[in-house]
């Protein structure tokens, strides 16, 4: 079997005293999408954050594409194709929306020209074309999520790191992004995507991590976690 | 005379808003208070002094002075603030960049003495003048005036429209946002500081070619005040702090040429505490903003 794009052993990560991630161990393979659930304040943003150092770890190893990752800065980890859109999207609002994705396009070397490149994201949003030149900041929370995930479109990245795309959007947009996470699953992009809509999740993931408490209690392939819904139930309660 | 107090209030308020940009350049990106930034805008003077020992032209002082300032810059930004990047580092990180700028005096003051010193250059460089439009315009004023509209275009034109003004831009909104979008923002922090230490040195060098000395003590007046008008201006906004540096300039030269003296002095205080009374993010300051993302 192949090396996993993202491995991740006895993970633990702590906010001084209160461990938030508890020896969580977890892998995500190429081209796989992955969905962790857990309710509010299981982990889930601790761990994603955890995965791009943008939190020192205690202990445990994660390791991207076979090379451990504990020295390398967020942004060198960006560099090498790990990209993490955060929770509540990361939205430069004093920016304009076409300088976020200049941004992200520079974000590594591109087989495109940054034009070329913008086109591409403006035929998939076309909203974000009308909007081009307005601060990011303007836009509504659904523009802004599609501006998160046309920042991973502008230059896509090997592994994607997704934290509640879904929070504080109406049904309709959250079908809309799940329906564009589809699409980078498509292209053969890794997703690992956390989430408190579980169903959302585990419908578009193909295997899936229950958090609880900051450790991993069930695991397994989507259909399955989906079957037990008791299980589930108890667990994300 | 009234139009020649306004160009002294104008060249006095060039020398602000450099100095004053520099501030709201570090606390945008850091949300921090730089306080070594009035000395090194101090010292951009001794590079006068330096450069008139070194025995080279005396427009040598110009590049010296970034380079100079730039790597005070970088210094100040190693020493004093890269290890308190925590929430709670603010006023560890004022306290030593403070210390950092009194070590600096005192250096200053081992080496040339706690008196103003003499630059050594021929006294035309700062006396010589012409007459235009029946006013007497002195040129190293004009200069003065001149090197800093070509200075806040260059910036202007690097903040908006180049790479690492984007960079620096998307560092001061969060650098965590920056960080995760391929971002260096150790890099981006050092660029910061060189920028707005650079600007504080050519300030320093100026203010001393303009009186043909250099003063030790002019951090804790002259360059304390600009911090005064980046919090009027606007906390972290440079275009504030641009426009409120030549705003005060102007309008310290007008209170001077109506006999307020050396009251025209504490205009600037005065101003800061009423400013920020009605409005707490200055005139410029990032409420608006704020209120359009609401
Ligand atoms: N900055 C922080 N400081 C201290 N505790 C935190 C911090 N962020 C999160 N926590 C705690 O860590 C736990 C996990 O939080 P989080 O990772 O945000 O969960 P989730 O994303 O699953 O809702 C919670 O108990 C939360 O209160
Ligand atoms: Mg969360």
């Amino acid at each position: 079997m192949s090396e996993p794009v993202l491995a991740v052993e006895a993970l633990h990560v702590a906010y001084g005293p209160i461990k938030a991630v508890r020896g969580c161990t977890l892998r995500l393979d190429a081209g796989e999408t992955v969905a962790v659930v857990g309710a509010n304040g299981a982990g889930k943003t601790t761990l994603l954050r955890a995965l791009s150092n943008l939190l020192p770890h205690e202990s445990g190893s994660v390791r991207y594409l076979g090379a451990p990752t504990e020295r390398a800065g967020p942004h060198e980890l960006a560099r090498r194709g790990l990209f993490h859109i955060p929770e509540g999207r990361g939205t430069l609002g004093r920016l304009e929306v076409r300088e976020n994705l200049r941004i992200a396009y520079d974000v590594r070397p591109a087989d495109r020209s940054f034009e070329a490149a913008l086109e591409r994201v403006f035929e998939r949003f076309p909203r974000l074309r009308e909007r081009h030149d307005q601060l990011a900041g303007t836009l509504s929370g659904g523009e802004q999520q599609m501006l998160a995930l046309a920042r991973a479109l502008i230059n896509p990245p090997r592994v994607l790191l997704v934290d509640e795309p879904s929070l504080g959007l109406a049904p309709a947009l959250v079908e809309e992004a799940f329906a564009v996470l589809g699409e980078f699953h498509a292209e053969g992009i890794a997703i690992l995507l956390v989430e408190q809509n579980v169903y959302s999740a585990l419908r578009l993931a193909q295997r899936g991590y229950v958090l609880r408490q900051g450790e991993i209690v069930m695991e397994g392939p989507s259909a399955k976690l989906l079957a037990d819904a008791e299980m589930l139930k108890h667990y994300l309660g | 005379m009234l139009a020649e107090q306004v160009i002294n209030g104008l060249v006095l308020g060039s020398m602000y808003a450099l100095i004053a940009i520099g501030y709201s350049l570090v606390f945008g990106v850091l949300d921090k208070l730089t306080f070594a930034h009035s000395e090194i805008f101090m010292f951009g003077g001794y590079v006068g002094v330096l450069t008139v020992a070194l025995g080279v032209p005396i427009w040598w002082a110009i590049p010296l002075a970034i380079v100079v300032a730039g790597i005070q810059g970088l210094i100040t930004e190693l020493v004093s603030f890269r290890k308190f990047n925590t929430p709670d580092g603010h006023i560890t990180a004022a306290l030593s960049s403070f210390a950092a700028g009194i070590v600096l005096i005192d250096v200053t003051q081992k080496f040339w003495g706690s008196d103003p010193k003499d630059l050594g250059i021929p006294n035309t460089i700062y006396t010589a003048s012409t007459e235009l439009f029946g006013l007497q315009i002195v040129y190293i004023k004009l200069a003065i005036l001149i090197v800093t509209l070509l200075i806040m275009i260059a910036l202007q034109i690097l903040i908006a429209r180049t790479r690492m003004g984007r960079n620096i831009r998307a560092v001061a909104e969060s650098s965590t946002t920056a960080s995760l979008l391929g971002i260096d923002v150790k890099r981006v922090t050092q660029q910061t500081f060189f920028i707005a230490s650079a600007l504080a040195g050519i300030a320093g060098l100026m203010l001393a070619m303009r009186g043909g000395f250099a003063d030790p003590n002019v951090g804790l007046s002259f360059g304390l005040k600009a911090l005064a008008i980046m919090a009027i201006g606007g906390m972290g906004d440079v275009r504030g702090a641009m426009i409120g540096g030549i705003l005060i300039g102007v309008l310290e030269g007008l209170a001077f040429q109506y006999g307020l003296g050396k009251l025209s002095e504490v205009l600037v205080w005065v101003l800061m505490i009423v400013v920020l009374l009605v409005r707490p993010n200055g005139l410029f300051g990032r409420s608006v903003n704020r209120e359009l993302r609401a």
